[in-house]
């Protein structure tokens, strides 16, 4: 599998992370999948996003928000794309609403398959086995508007994923403590830095930081 | 963002904002003066238990009302003025007949002015007593970068050019509960949905009335203040023309003409008689252009041949039957109760017919002599129209599709053919009808549309990008399919699947063309079609349905909305609605006021997107 994490951030300082994506997909002209995590304001991201794939060469795109009901020929086809990116937002909406589009397994499949896929903030979590790490900290957690109990994600790693990490001590007390919970590492990752997961092997980009039993490393 | 703490020291700081401009909105008008015949004055009062329920902040900024600093919450003081300003009731016919008192220090010193128009519900068809039949005009006001604005309220008490005073022959009291539209009240729903609606045509550069503030009172009885910079309707002045009034009615094409120049929209209008073929010419393109653009974005406005529901440029006034569909329903017409309104296909004849009352007006002017309308019928100005209206609607196609400027120019340009030709292949898809037939629907008549072609237009684009080959003809028509398609609708017969093949040479065609004349790769066209195309065509465009839910929404949201969260509110949506592909990214980064009442609000569009 290849699959990207992005901590966050806008477009524009993420092109590093996205040259890597474009790498990992070994064609010269890939064709790539937005979904961003919602309608809401996703047409401007999207233009946004275009942008800068623009800059790396790419020329093919799909868009496709999951929260409305999107043609079938649509939905069939992003899953021809060679590289998928889930965008960021709520990730309780977002999963609420790809498990609502029947999408969960089809990005699963698509990932196992040999797809690229990619999630900036929430659509990272959501690559991981479960989007827990969106319900914390308190100070800075997405609200659960939808009422989603299953919080079950895509399950595609064996870690968790926090997004828009600072290194400050209100935000370590907390991950140190979630990590204890945690049979695996957690790992923080502030805006612009990312994981790169490609056939099993971990590679993290810029200042990223694990959380292992209530300790933390820095790995970058 | 305001902190909620900043907020509430703002609120009880000391007067620090100037409000002052308020008080030039008196009652005073030019119209008074220079068009007699078109007012009827009345004094007015002051009306207790008024409540702001919204301040249009951004307008009132234009308008040069408060602090172009002036942050967008509603201060005690601000409060104050706006009621003071604009909660007034007139003492009107019934008043004085009954012998009503009001003390002195209620009434207002000067005269307000309810005008004169022509209006086809009106039992005398020359406009000798129609009008505002519960409206008054404020006044006005210069704004910022010169430009002056008209300024009235809907609600404001029963006047004597109401149809009901014609129709039963005698003056009401304002408030009666025996006559609803005749009563001289207005609705709380009606005005917010007039506001939430005008601010999105307005984001999308549509001319519109637009409303400054509404006051409400018990009963779900509101005014609504409108402003915009010249509030005369074509019907003000095809009502002197009825009657042959040469006088009035070029005071009134005069007045029109020069607060258009004032207001630097016309700075090039001679001085001299030639000022009538200049006025012409422009009522011409405005109602050309603005048929060509109702049709394409699928805004239905009841135009007749009263010229009443529009303004001179085009504007849209009085929201009350205005609708934006979904889906091209060109059978619906509003049932009016004793009678239907036009089509929004039949929309263009009426346009046309105001340019033929314009011809015959100008004529009238220029000779002084009122000929038949009937023999302007082959007039050159008609001819003119028809070629505008076609120019305006092949360039609106264009750029529907997703094509930006120069691209248009160039299709419009040099590829007239094949762009004609698509637009016909088009229409085949647009105009196609459900075989379920003609129904009522909860305010009139329809004929559903059968195919959504915004959905067509976005996905395609897509699709071709990422397989670089035509679709199926059964993927088209499943993407087009909308909820009124039944299975006998979609049932693909040997002349459906050629226009499918059909709308697909001719898709890619002009792609191919515009690319080989800009000098780069289909590829290259067809992803900037793609990305305008995703916001011009978005899924979740807001139709007359949903602006009723809506208003319902905000009505009835627990707790109740602020005046500022109203605003707010309508602020963020609307600026959703903006269906621009070139304006900015949109202010989505601070956290909406109220989330969940937003996400409620585009839970409803959706639900209601192909709707009318």
């Amino acid at each position: 599998m290849k699959l990207v994490f992005y901590g966050g951030g806008h477009e524009s300082e993420n092109l590093h992370l996205h040259k890597l994506s474009v790498e990992l997909t070994d064609t010269s002209s890939p064709t790539i999948t937005y979904i961003p995590a919602q309608s809401y304001g996703a047409e401007e991201d999207f233009r946004e996003f275009v942008k800068s794939f623009k800059k790396l060469g790419v020329k093919k795109f799909l868009f496709s928000p999951i929260d409305f009901k999107m043609s079938d020929v649509l939905k069939e086809e992003i899953l021809h794309s060679e590289l998928i990116h889930l965008g960021g937002g709520n990730t309780f909406y977002f999963l609420y609403y790809l498990r609502k589009a029947k999408l969960l397994g089809k990005l699963k499949k698509f990932a196992k398959s040999g797809g690229v896929l990619t999630g900036l903030s929430a659509g990272g979590i959501l690559m991981t086995p479960n989007i827990n790490s969106a319900s914390y900290p308190s100070f800075d957690c997405d609200d659960n508007d939808e009422d989603v109990t299953d919080l079950r994600a895509l399950n595609l790693v064996n870690f968790e994923f926090f997004p828009h990490y600072k290194n400050s001590r209100r935000y370590n007390e907390v991950l140190e403590k979630e990590s204890k919970k945690l049979k695996y590492p957690l790992y923080g990752c502030p805006d612009h830095s990312g994981i790169v997961y490609n056939q099993g092997n971990l590679e993290f980009i810029d200042r990223c930081y694990a959380f292992v039993s209530g300790d933390r490393i820095k790995l970058s | 963002m305001m902190t909620s703490k900043k907020i509430s020291a703002l609120k009880k700081s000391p007067a620090k904002w100037d409000y002052q401009k308020f008080d030039k909105i008196d009652g005073s008008h030019p119209l008074k003066k220079e068009v007699s015949d078109s007012v009827v004055e009345y004094q007015v009062r002051s009306r207790p238990g008024g409540e702001v329920a919204v301040f249009n902040f951004e307008l009132a900024k234009d308008m040069g009302l408060i602090d172009k600093n002036h942050p967008e919450i509603l201060t005690p003081e601000l409060q104050a003025k706006i009621n003071e300003t604009f909660s007034i009731v007139i003492i009107n016919e019934y008043d004085k007949e009954e012998g009503k008192e009001f003390p002195e220090s209620e009434i207002k010193p000067k005269t307000y002015m309810a005008t004169r128009y022509l209006q086809m519900q009106h039992p005398n068809k020359q406009g000798k007593t129609s009008g505002d039949g519960r409206s008054i005009w404020n006044g006005y006001i210069k704004g910022r970068k010169g430009i002056t604005y008209d300024v009235m309220s809907c609600g404001t008490g029963a006047t004597k050019l109401s149809p009901a005073t014609h129709i039963y022959n005698k003056y009401f009291e304002t408030g009666d509960p025996s006559i609803s539209y005749g009563c001289g009240y207005a609705e709380l729903d009606e005005g917010l949905a007039s506001f939430f609606f005008s601010e999105i045509f307005w984001q999308n550069k549509l001319a519109t009335e637009r409303i400054l503030a509404i006051i409400k009172y018990p009963k779900n009885i509101s005014i609504t203040v409108r402003a915009y910079p010249n509030l005369i309707r074509p019907s003000h002045m095809f009502s002197h023309l009825k009657q042959g009034n040469y006088d009035a009615l070029k005071s009134m094409v005069d007045y029109y003409i020069e607060r258009q120049r004032k207001n630097k929209l016309w700075e090039k209008a001679p001085k001299t008689k030639s000022k009538y073929n200049y006025f012409l010419k422009k009522e011409c393109e405005v109602f050309a252009k603005l048929v060509a653009r109702f049709e394409t974005d699928y805004i239905f406005c009841w135009m007749d041949w009263d010229g009443d529901n529009i303004l001179m440029d085009g504007g849209i006034i009085d929201y009350g039957s205005v609708r934006q569909f979904g889906l091209f329903h060109h059978e619906y017409r509003f049932d009016d109760d004793d009678r239907y309104s036009t089509t929004i296909k039949e929309q263009k004849s009426k346009g046309r017919y105001t340019v033929q009352t314009f011809i015959q007006l100008v004529d009238f002017l220029k000779n002084k002599e009122k000929k038949n309308i009937k023999e302007y019928d082959n007039h050159p100005v008609l001819k003119k129209f028809d070629k505008i209206y076609k120019e305006e609607k092949l360039k609106l196609f264009l750029a529907r599709i997703g094509y930006h400027e120069d691209h248009i120019e160039y299709l419009y340009k040099y590829q007239k053919k094949t762009v004609n030709s698509f637009y016909k292949t088009f229409c085949y898809f647009e105009h196609a009808k459900s075989k379920h037939g003609r129904h009522e629907v909860g305010d009139g008549i329809n004929w559903s549309a059968i195919f959504c072609m915004r959905d067509i237009l976005r996905e395609l684009p897509q699709l071709y990008l990422s397989r670089g080959n035509n679709i199926s003809v059964s993927e088209f028509i499943g993407i087009i399919q909308s909820t009124y398609a039944t299975e006998e609708d979609l049932e693909l017969n040997a002349y459906r699947k050629k226009m499918v093949r059909k709308f697909q040479k001719s898709y890619w065609s002009l792609i191919e063309k515009t690319s080989s004349y800009f000098d780069t790769t289909s590829q290259q066209i067809l992803l900037e079609v793609l990305v305008r195309s995703s916001v011009i065509n978005r899924y979740d465009r807001v139709t007359g349905d949903s602006i009723t839910k809506i208003v319902n929404k905000v009505m009835s949201a627990k707790p109740a909305l602020t005046p500022d969260e109203v605003y707010q509110t309508m602020k963020e949506f609307s600026e959703y609605q903006n269906f621009d592909p070139s304006s900015g990214p949109f202010s989505l980064t601070a956290k909406p006021r109220r989330p969940k009442l937003l996400k409620s609000m585009l839970k409803i569009v959706r639900e209601h997107r192909e709707g009318l």
